[in-house]
């Protein structure tokens, strides 16, 4: 039965990529944007005691963002560094995003301290995504690049981004990296806090 | 002749772009360690970078290994000719001093890591350099300690002095970290600073543009100034972070500071002090004031020469506290 639906929703696919006109790398990773937007949105949305719903999201939040990170690093970047030179600040700037989706896993989802760090995560993305990426970088890559290269970008980075999501691997490592991430480094951002 | 040949290395290594990929690979498996362990934390972050020494820890503390495996190399030397009662005296002491020197080694490569992860394209290759010569340094250093425990002086001498050299390439690396690409140093606009403009009240925006929450940056006689509205209150500082320059209007605000959207420092709204690094520095401290719906921004000048409460002190105004004699902070 699986591989029915496996089947419908491969051929759903391929009839949507005829009728679509095929993305460019910076629509692409610009609704990429837009799907981590989405989960945030609704992780704002969520009460205090729906712990396990802000559970799920924020498990969702931190496997979307690791693979954005990814497919812009291994592939758009790269691609790019030969004419855009602050590359450099951009993968600082995942860096804040790695860090502070890290203290929203920390955080208790019962607690004020998670919607504080909800706010600071919407703020370190926009930082990044929109005030770095989509102001900045993206409109560059679009003016010096012509559409073949960016609809071929966009492909590739589709690809990748789909290959990660189906990947059985990753999502055990996410799975295993959350857990270490909120085990241990709650207990002591606790004390720490206690402390200073 | 030997000064060109390392000058030459060292540009060499800064080309090397295939570092980018393990230094980055480094960073992420540090990244994870410190967010699992909380070394990311204020305190530790403060502690690590050496916030609370006023200058970055990671250099003072390379003194302890190099001199101590100085002093060993000499300790050595001496020990050399000797009879064998005096010889035992010195070997004793060399191994203490080879000890003591993988201690602070050990101290050295933390806070080194620390420094490195936030640093930008060439320093960051040198620093990789830097830090993998050292790494295989401690190691040989580790193992003359253990050969010299082991009372095989031989071996403990032929391992120290090969990681001797090792030392000194990778401290004059470290020093091109520091002179030539200034990590750590005081990375705010220089120039604006020591002119201290703007010395007078500027008007610099409509007071109801600055909204509450959203940081921004204006421009006051040609210095990048950062506005944030916060509790109502304005604060002005320096909009370029002290750490590398980064531009501290597109960051955003945690626990009452701007925190810098590169590296995560963040600065004091109030007195622009660095709470946790990488930047050691404060950011530059402005007055700001609403005249008929305009802010307007002046510069709060560093008191060096004169003692707190004098007439010079007074004539600044400040109307929230004195400001602090701001030193300048000098590199080693
Ligand atoms: S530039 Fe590094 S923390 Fe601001
Ligand atoms: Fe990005
Ligand atoms: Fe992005």
């Amino acid at each position: 039965m699986k591989k029915g639906t496996q089947v419908l929703t491969d051929r759903k696919k391929q009839t949507t990529e005829v009728i679509t006109p095929p993305k460019t790398a910076t629509q692409m990773l610009y609704e990429h944007h837009g799907v981590l937007r989405g989960i945030m949105e609704r992780l704002s949305r969520t009460s205090r005691d729906d712990i396990e719903q802000r559970r799920a999201l924020t498990d969702e939040l931190y496997s979307e963002v690791q693979m954005h990170e990814r497919i812009e690093e291994h592939i758009f970047y790269p691609a790019i560094s030969d004419f855009h030179p602050k590359l450099d600040a951009a993968w600082s700037e995942h860096r804040q995003m790695t860090d502070q989706l890290a203290a929203l896993l920390r955080a208790d989802p019962g607690g004020a301290r998670f919607e504080e760090e909800l706010r600071l995560m919407r703020d370190v993305l926009e930082a990044h995504a929109h005030l770095d990426e989509e102001l900045e970088m993206f409109p560059e890559v679009e003016r010096l690049m012509d559409e073949a290269w960016l609809v071929e970008m966009g492909e590739r980075l589709q690809d990748r981004l789909d290959r990660l999501r189906s990947s059985r691997t990753l999502r055990a490592r996410h799975r295993l990296e959350r857990m270490m991430l909120r085990g241990p480094g709650r207990l002591i951002a606790r004390t720490m806090r206690r402390g200073s | 002749m030997a000064q060109h040949a390392l000058e030459r290395l060292m540009r060499k290594i800064e080309g090397q772009e295939w570092l980018d990929r393990p230094g980055h690979t480094l960073e992420h498996g540090y990244a994870f360690v410190q967010n699992v362990f909380g070394l990311s934390q204020r305190p530790v972050r403060r502690f690590l970078h050496g916030v609370w020494f006023g200058h970055p820890l990671h250099p003072a503390l390379t003194d302890v290994p190099i001199g101590s495996w100085t002093t060993a190399l000499v300790l050595d030397t001496m020990g050399a000719g000797k009879g064998r009662r005096e010889r035992e005296g010195y070997q004793r002491a060399a191994r203490r001093a080879v000890g003591l020197g993988v201690v602070g080694a050990l101290g050295a490569a933390v806070t080194g890591l620390t420094d490195w992860q936030y640093t930008h394209d060439y320093a960051r290759r040198l620093g990789l350099v830097h830090g993998a010569l050292n790494a295989v340094a401690l190691g040989l250093y580790t193992w003359s300690w253990w050969e010299r425990r082991r009372e095989r002086h031989g071996r403990g001498r032929l391992a120290a002095m090969l990681g001797y050299p090792l030392v000194a390439v990778s401290g004059y690396l470290g020093g091109g970290l520091t002179f030539r690409h200034l990590v750590g140093a005081d990375q705010s606009e220089q120039e604006a600073d020591r002119l201290l403009q703007p010395r007078d009240f500027t008007p610099v925006l409509r007071a109801n543009e600055l909204q509450e929450g959203t940081p921004r940056r204006v421009e006051a006689c040609g210095v990048g100034v950062l506005l944030v509205r916060s509790n109502g209150q304005i604060h002005a500082l320096g909009e370029t972070c002290p750490h590398l320059g980064g531009p501290l209007s597109q960051g955003w605000l945690r626990d009452g500071s701007i925190v810098c959207p590169w590296h995560g420092s963040a600065f004091d709204l109030e007195t622009g002090e660095s709470q946790n690094g990488p930047a050691i520095a404060p950011a530059p401290r402005f007055q700001a004031r609403v005249r008929d719906g305009r802010i307007e921004v002046r510069r709060v000048p560093p008191v060096v020469s004169a003692p707190p409460g004098s007439a010079l002190t007074r004539q600044q105004e400040m109307p929230v506290q004195p400001p602090r004699p701001r030193q300048r902070e000098m590199q080693p």
